[in-house]
């Protein structure tokens, strides 16, 4: 089957579900809406100032000026991504639920096929997610920066392929662990909580003054992998030194981890008596 | 008839730890049949049709469907429901079916036919969590049937449905049976099976009991239920060559003929000795019967 059908069948799922188009229209118009409005919020901020009689000059803070506005929206936008893996978590626990699962290979569809078309529909969701940045990160630039450079503009637009990896590599976990846990609320749970739970995990793992010899390790887990593709880099605007582009080792450890997440769904629906 | 085969089963077995629900099943389904697999709840029926449908991995054994090894490609020349109708609760019927089709690679223009074929046609956009049990078992069918499939497995059609729900089905069944369709149905109703099935097997904790046509399952020894008014009845009964043993019940007597005589060549004989029957009737050995004698014989 060829993989334009694998994604139609899985869309023809998702199409008529309303839960999917709730928890979409949420995710894309609160991504969108947040991204595209820091600079108002900026304004009003400052506006408040002003009304106490203080003078903040919004100009020094260049949030969303081309090279800055790439990194600094798109590590905003990585916050949004678990509403998009709730809507993952609950189209692969349906399947569960529903038996769908096992009669979509009763129907003759193979496992291999099952996940394939579930990752596209992930790749799908995260290319429209890169997208919507894409356009937002545009107008907005092009909006608020004051000398416009062709060589700023394309200056960290890395980020966006770095973004691209975040999003499918959160929604690839999310998809393992709705295939494994297999109900939603369940999955849910320990899906908000696994940042909690690899943080604790890693607390205990580096104490005893093994931090300082063993700490390059941390970047190797997980979540904090996919964290790591995109720096937090509001520090550079309290003159701390940040990282200002991808890092090809927290690329690599990540797309490491997508595979694996992937693999492991599907060596998971390859093996069960469903 | 064609007797090619559609499916050969060979030494299928599925244990659950140390359940063994399915024990070297070996059976061959030929064209044109329908099949029935009998046996009581829990016998194996389910995990053998799920394991023939590629949801269930076997232990050990292998099949063949078309003479071919199975792979998704052989499954989607079959149309097939297992235990219960499953569908998305939030699609129409028409959705659900068009979602079949596509995975099935069938024409969607189908479709309407197969909806006009199970009298869902009027309620095709309503979602299928408003339909009721018979509506949904007859989806079921549809959703089978969309392919066109050579070969359809029903598993406990008539589950849970009213009597009127039953006959709709059956009638379904053999509308579709008439097409010349291969049909394997699983059932515990042993009167449905006798109803449309052409050869049965009986399945017993995971064994293979008994396979073979039901055609064969009144044939062997008959028994007659006579009445005359005539108090030498029974002396004649037992004068006659054919009577194997004579029994009184009710009123009537049950002779249990021998083989190669029949009731006519009784009603004759009393005829010839001037006596007149009030009453004759063949009983032949029901499904029912058979399949208890099946299931006492293995222990």
């Amino acid at each position: 089957m060829s993989l334009l059908h694998l994604v139609k069948v899985d869309l023809k799922k998702m199409t008529s579900y309303r839960t999917f188009w709730v928890i979409c229209g949420l995710y894309f118009v609160t991504l969108g809406f947040t991204t595209a409005s820091g600079m108002e919020i900026l304004k009003w901020i400052a506006g408040k100032f002003q009304d106490f009689g203080s003078e903040i000059n919004i100009n020094r803070i260049p949030l969303y000026h081309f090279p800055d506005i790439w990194q600094n929206l798109i590590w905003v936008s990585g916050l949004f991504k678990i509403v998009l893996s709730i809507m993952v978590v609950i189209s692969i626990t349906n399947e569960y639920q529903y038996r769908t699962l096992r009669q979509n290979i009763i129907d003759g569809l193979s496992r291999w096929e099952l996940m394939l078309s579930k990752i596209l529909m992930n790749v799908l969701l995260s290319l429209m997610s890169v997208g919507m940045l894409l356009v937002i990160i545009l107008f907005t630039g092009l909006i608020y920066t004051p000398d416009l450079a062709w060589a700023d503009i394309v200056t960290g637009s890395e980020f966006l392929l770095a973004y691209f990896l975040e999003v499918f590599a959160f929604l690839s976990y999310a998809l393992m662990l709705g295939m494994f846990v297999q109900r939603s609320g369940l999955t849910i749970v320990l899906l908000l909580l696994s940042n909690m739970i690899e943080a604790i995990i890693k607390l205990n793992v580096f104490r005893f003054g093994i931090e300082n010899s063993f700490g390059w390790l941390k970047q190797f887990f997980p979540l904090e992998s996919i964290t790591n593709l995109v720096p937090l880099p509001f520090p550079r605007y309290a003159f701390q030194e940040i990282q200002d582009s991808v890092s090809m080792v927290a690329v690599l450890i990540a797309i490491g981890w997508a595979i694996l997440f992937n693999y492991f769904s599907y060596l998971r629906l390859k093996k069960a008596d469903i | 008839m064609n007797l090619e085969t559609v499916l050969s089963i060979q030494r299928l077995t599925k244990n659950f730890g140390k359940l063994c629900a399915v024990n070297q099943l070996d059976l061959e389904v030929k064209r044109g049949q329908v099949f029935g697999m009998l046996g009581p709840n829990g016998s194996g029926k389910t995990t053998t049709l799920g394991m023939l449908m590629g949801v269930t991995h076997p232990t050990s054994g292998s099949f063949t469907w078309f003479g071919e090894k199975p792979s998704h490609l052989t499954r989607k020349k079959i149309g097939a429901v297992l235990e219960h109708p499953i569908f998305y609760p939030y699609l129409s019927g028409q959705k659900n079916l068009e979602l079949n089709a596509m995975i099935k690679g069938a024409d969607p223009n189908n479709i309407p036919k197969v909806l006009e074929m199970v009298e869902l046609s009027s309620r095709k956009n309503d979602k299928y969590r408003t339909y009721s049990l018979g509506m949904k078992q007859r989806l079921a069918i549809a959703s089978a049937l969309v392919s066109d499939p050579i070969i359809l497995i029903l598993d406990e059609p008539t589950n849970g449905l009213d009597p009127m729900g039953i006959a709709e089905i059956r009638q379904i069944i053999k509308r579709i049976a008439a097409d010349g369709k291969t049909i394997i149905l699983a059932s515990h109703l042993l009167d449905e099976v006798q109803k449309v099935c052409t050869h049965f097997a009986v399945l017993r904790k995971g064994k293979l009991m008994h396979s073979g046509p039901v055609d064969d399952v009144g044939k062997g020894e008959e028994t007659v239920e006579v009445m005359a008014f005539h108090d030498d009845l029974s002396i004649y009964l037992q004068e006659f060559v054919g009577s194997a043993s004579i029994k009184r019940e009710d009123g009537l007597y049950q002779v249990m003929m021998k083989d190669g005589f029949h009731s006519q060549d009784l009603n004759k004989f009393l005829f010839e000795n001037g006596i007149i029957t009030s009453h004759l009737v063949t009983k032949k050995k029901s499904l029912e019967k058979q399949f208890l004698e099946i299931l006492s014989e293995a222990h």
